[in-house]
């Protein structure tokens, strides 16, 4: 849900069983001690207050009035980074407990009640004056990607497809090239597409994962009707985020269109023929799953309904309730462009698909809590080192900008694989 | 209250360093147990266990040794916990510290002695894995493999659906390492001359029995730091691999694996049943794991889990499906078997010799069950014990109750159609209580290695968030379960078993209560004896009243 009240959620803080399934991956998928936990806060943080358990344990002491936010509350509530792993974790085996949607209630509380990180209201400040996230970034440059594109604005000239880059890719100047190969793709796949030109703002979905429920909508509201106005069908984005905004958020406030992944697209242009990977890259690569493709990359279903008791005591819902736990998640579509890839040989880490550990840069961890964003990161990298892959691939500019501020291992984006056999160029 | 002065705080900081101990209320409140659940046999009751004054994350046995040093110094009471998959981890008292061991969680294996050195946070599944690689696998706890197998081991009874194959969590028990309540460091076993960690009695003190008691310890005899366990082969691949959706997850293992859900037309006949398991040897894994869930729902409750689009709300559609309904009658007596072949004639072997026990006791592979995806869920379910939380998964939570120890297989037969249709009787004549059938009794046929003992255990599923069901289920205990059972000279109700270790307001007992208590006990002589073994290792009384002790100079 985009915006709740904490205390709706007091039946499921009271039946929250302390069972600490939130803190380990899936147990059947345990392949060793060193990679056996999911959860960043509580792995880095080490109280069980830093769990799903814990944020339920401290919420129903919130909602029943018998302690208040103080700076360690703050803290916990948003070092959250909003993977989900504890939610796939729980719900292997629980129907009736969704750790995620009450830890984003959490923060919403939190933020209504005016417990916030200090950057995160510069964060803010910059969504609401310069459509972006990205603080210290400027609206006017963020479509300097496209300059020299010919790319046509699709409130000008009807399209099809809508490219969405997203802030990381617009602004990042490193990631601005990539834009420019993904365009060249499109353009060559004969798609009739194009982008938002000066309507072209932030997508706000870190907002909500931030708490910031009436930012975010707001933001997405007007991006909402500036995409209806140009009639778009498809919307293609190479960020993580803004999939997971679109398919999932932006859904439940209305939006109709198709989503689409850049890495998705991808995956359908090559089994179309319309993209043929010929050059050999003779390298060894492991992929990231980012949380908001991956697990949380699951379609919106609308639901509203309610509780209601079988069996006595058994508590479900009425009509049935979406059962989000990463099981439909963009898992294949990635590993399948890899694969294509001649000479690419795909190493698999040992946390992967709907149980992957997170970049640690959700949830704006990566500019509040940069240590701990970094730690997280580098837990990661030295998974993927285990491996003896030489490049770690993910599909998100702010997995990839973490994993590189690591620096021990070589970080791409998926798409840059992909032109690398396209152009035969050394990566 | 007595607080904790600024004084000892920084004592103890000055221990675990800044980062490894806190005392903020936010923390504080996230140690405490919710009592309505987990609450591990002493019933369901509707409090929250004392607010520790900090928490403390040692992560070396000399930090430990120097926490209780200074507990003892300062009169400050304690309690440690890997898990806390339950009350007893939690402390019970205003003025105690709670240590939280998640920092120590190190696994070092020796393959030749087949044995592994753990520390207390290291969990069920992450030391199997660890083991698989060594072609090994420990007993993994029955709380499943989320728990801290150490402190399954060393505090608590630690039974298992692969206790009959590899031994109980305590029988796998070899050399430990204490820091006993006063702060002394022992080594039990051989470990305890220099002479390695193979063994847990001898050439060494041999104080195994004493430190973990009948039950274990529960937290009460310092902190177990340290631990060898008996490991046994495991004859699958390095990896336990798995594919599906969750919580469909399958097993990748070769075809020296099966699992099969067998079923009995009488009790009889799954006793006997049981006792040619035990004799034949040829399982590795034996369990009745499903009928946690209940007799009306056990068939839909396992189709629910093997299939990734149906949820609880299925439930009554299941109930009335005629497949369901057969398999339900199907698995009315049933275990759940994994056997495992050293080579292709051994699994031949094993394979004929369950089918000739069958035979002989009129069994039966369950239908359902025997699908080879369902199979592969099994095999992987009953492997790792990875979805324990199962447990809860009706109501938030559940008790054990009725329960029948001793290693009788028979007295299934005798006495639990009869204390299940009671149970039934209280599902229908009230609502506190989850619907499914009364016969929710679980049970190994053998919690010890190699048979020759059987416990039963009773879930009773009711809603943690519903207070009238709390009490009702409380009530329940206490006029219906526990009468019954005293009435067959069984003892007590199993969720009341624990009742003389903790209060239901989550306080721990004084010694004058438990006085009161114990000194009216037909044989008080355990309870002084313990009294005299905590004396000589535990004179300032720092631990909590799971142990259970009787002042010999008690005039009461």
């Amino acid at each position: 849900m985009i915006k709740s009240k904490l205390s709706e959620f007091k039946s499921m803080q009271e039946r929250c069983s302390n069972c600490s399934y939130c803190k380990w991956l899936p147990l059947d998928k345990v392949k060793s001690n060193r990679f056996a936990k999911n959860c960043p806060s509580s792995t880095y943080f080490n109280f069980n207050t830093y769990s799903a358990r814990g944020r339920f344990q401290l919420a129903l002491a919130l909602v029943d009035g018998e302690l208040e936010y103080n700076d360690t509350m703050t803290q916990v509530v948003h070092s959250c980074t909003g993977c989900g792993a504890c939610d796939v974790s729980c719900k292997i085996c629980r129907y009736n407990l969704e750790p995620l949607e009450h830890q984003i209630a959490f923060k919403q509380d939190a933020v209504s009640s005016g417990h916030v990180l200090p950057e995160q209201l510069k964060i803010i400040n910059s969504l609401k004056n310069q459509k972006t996230m990205l603080s210290g970034e400027v609206k006017s440059s963020r479509t300097k990607w496209a300059e020299d594109l010919k790319i046509k604005n699709v409130l000008e000239n009807k399209a099809d497809i809508l490219f969405f880059p997203g802030c990381k890719y617009s602004y990042n100047t490193q990631l601005r090239g990539l834009l420019k190969c993904m365009v060249k793709i499109m353009q060559d796949a004969g798609e009739n597409f194009g982008y938002l030109g000066e309507a072209d703002c932030c997508c706000a979905s870190r907002a909500w994962q931030m708490g910031f429920a009436d930012e975010f909508t707001d933001r997405a509201n007007s991006n909402i009707s500036v995409i209806e106005s140009a009639g778009i069908k498809t919307i293609v984005t190479p960020c993580a985020d803004c999939y997971h905004g679109f398919k999932r958020l932006y859904a439940e406030l209305g939006l109709k269109v198709e989503v689409l992944h850049f890495v998705e697209y991808l995956d359908r242009i090559i089994s179309e023929g319309k993209l043929k990977l010929n050059n050999t890259l003779d390298i060894t690569v492991t992929y990231h799953d980012p949380c908001h493709l991956g697990r949380q990359g699951e379609a919106y279903e609308a639901w509203n309904g309610h509780e209601k008791k079988i069996l006595n005591q058994v508590h479900t819902w009425e009509p049935r309730r979406p059962r989000y736990n990463g099981a439909k998640g963009i898992y294949d579509a990635p590993r399948r462009v890899i694969q294509a890839i001649p000479g690419v040989k795909l190493v698999e880490m040992e946390r992967i698909r709907e149980y992957s550990w997170c970049c640690g840069a959700g949830s704006g961890c990566s500019e509040t809590l940069p240590v701990y964003s970094l730690a997280t990161a580098s837990e990661r990298v030295a998974e993927a080192r285990s491996t003896n892959a030489e490049i770690l691939v993910t599909a998100c500019p702010w997995c990839k900008s973490n994993f590189e501020a690591d620096g021990t291992m070589k970080v791409i984006d998926i798409t840059e694989l992909v032109i690398a056999s396209l152009e035969g160029g050394v990566l | 209250m007595k607080e904790l002065s600024a004084a000892i705080y920084a004592e103890l900081e000055a221990i675990v360093g800044k980062e490894n101990i806190s005392n903020d209320p936010c923390v504080l409140q996230t140690y405490r147990c919710q009592a309505a659940h987990s609450s591990a046999h002493y019933g369901p009751y509707d409090h929250l266990t004392p607010t520790p004054r900090a928490v403390l994350l040692p992560g070396s046995t000399k930090e430990v040794q120097d926490i209780i040093l200074a507990c003892n110094r300062h009169g400050l009471k304690y309690k440690a916990s890997g898990t806390f998959w339950a009350a007893h981890g939690y402390i019970g008292s205003d003025y105690a510290i709670q240590l939280d061991m998640r920092r120590m969680d190190k696994i070092e294996i020796d393959p030749l002695n087949m044995i592994a050195i753990i520390e207390p946070y290291v969990c069920g599944a992450a030391l199997q894995a660890e083991t698989m690689k060594h072609s090994l696998t420990c007993n993994i706890p029955g709380c499943g493999a989320s728990c801290t197998v150490l402190g399954n081991a060393a505090g608590w009874a630690g039974s298992g659906p692969m206790s009959i194959y590899t031994g109980n969590a305590y029988e796998c028990i070899l050399s430990m390492e204490w820091v006993l309540p006063n702060g002394e460091i022992i080594v039990t076993g051989s470990a305890g001359s220099g002479c390695g960690w193979f063994s847990g009695d001898g050439p060494g003190p041999s104080s195994r029995a004493i430190l973990r008691s009948a039950m274990g310890t529960a937290g009460e005899m310092g902190v177990c730091t340290h631990m060898a366990v008996k490991l046994s082969p495991w004859h699958g691949p390095a990896v336990l691999d798995s594919y599906g959706d969750a919580p469909f997850y399958r097993a990748k293992l070769p075809e020296n694996f099966r699992a099969y859900a067998i079923g009995f037309p009488t009790w009889k006949d799954w006793a006997d049943a049981n006792v040619l398991l035990w004799h034949t040897g040829i399982n590795i894994i034996g369990h009745r794991q499903f009928s946690m869930f209940g007799r009306d729902i056990k068939g839909p409750m396992l189709n629910i889990l093997t299939d990734p689009d149906k949820q609880l709300c299925d439930l009554p559609e299941l109930m009335q499906d005629e497949e369901m309904i057969n398999t339900n009658e199907s698995l009315h007596r049933e275990v759940y078997v994994v056997l495992a072949g050293t080579s292709e004639k051994d699994m031949l072997w094993k394979e004929k010799t369950l089918e000739k026990i069958l035979e002989q006791t009129h069994g039966w592979k369950d239908k359902f069950m025997l699908d080879p995806e369902r199979e592969k869920w099994l095999l992987l379910y009953l492997i790792r014990m990875g979805h324990k939380n199962l447990n809860f998964v009706l109501c938030g939570a559940y008790e054990g109750h009725f329960g029948f120890g001793g290693g009788n297989p028979y007295l299934a037969g005798e006495y639990l159609e009869e204390a299940m249709a009671l149970k039934k009787e209280w599902e229908q004549k009230d609502d506190f209580l989850a619907a499914v059938g009364g016969d929710a009794a679980l049970t190994n046929p053998s919690s010890w290695g190699g048979g020759g003992m059987q416990g039963w255990e009773t879930f009773a599923c009711y809603d943690p968030h519903d207070k009238v069901s709390i009490k009702k289920t409380c009530d329940y205990f206490t006029n219906v379960s526990d009468r019954w059972m005293k009435s067959k000279g069984f003892g007590g109700c199993f969720g009341k078993s624990n009742e003389s270790c903790r209060k239901s307001d989550g306080y721990e007992y004084t010694q004058e209560e438990h006085n009161q208590m114990f000194s009216k006990m037909p044989d008080t002589t355990p309870y002084i004896y313990q009294w005299k073994v905590r004396e000589a290792v535990n004179p300032n009384h720092l631990g909590s009243s799971y142990y259970a002790t009787l002042d010999p100079n008690y005039k009461g």
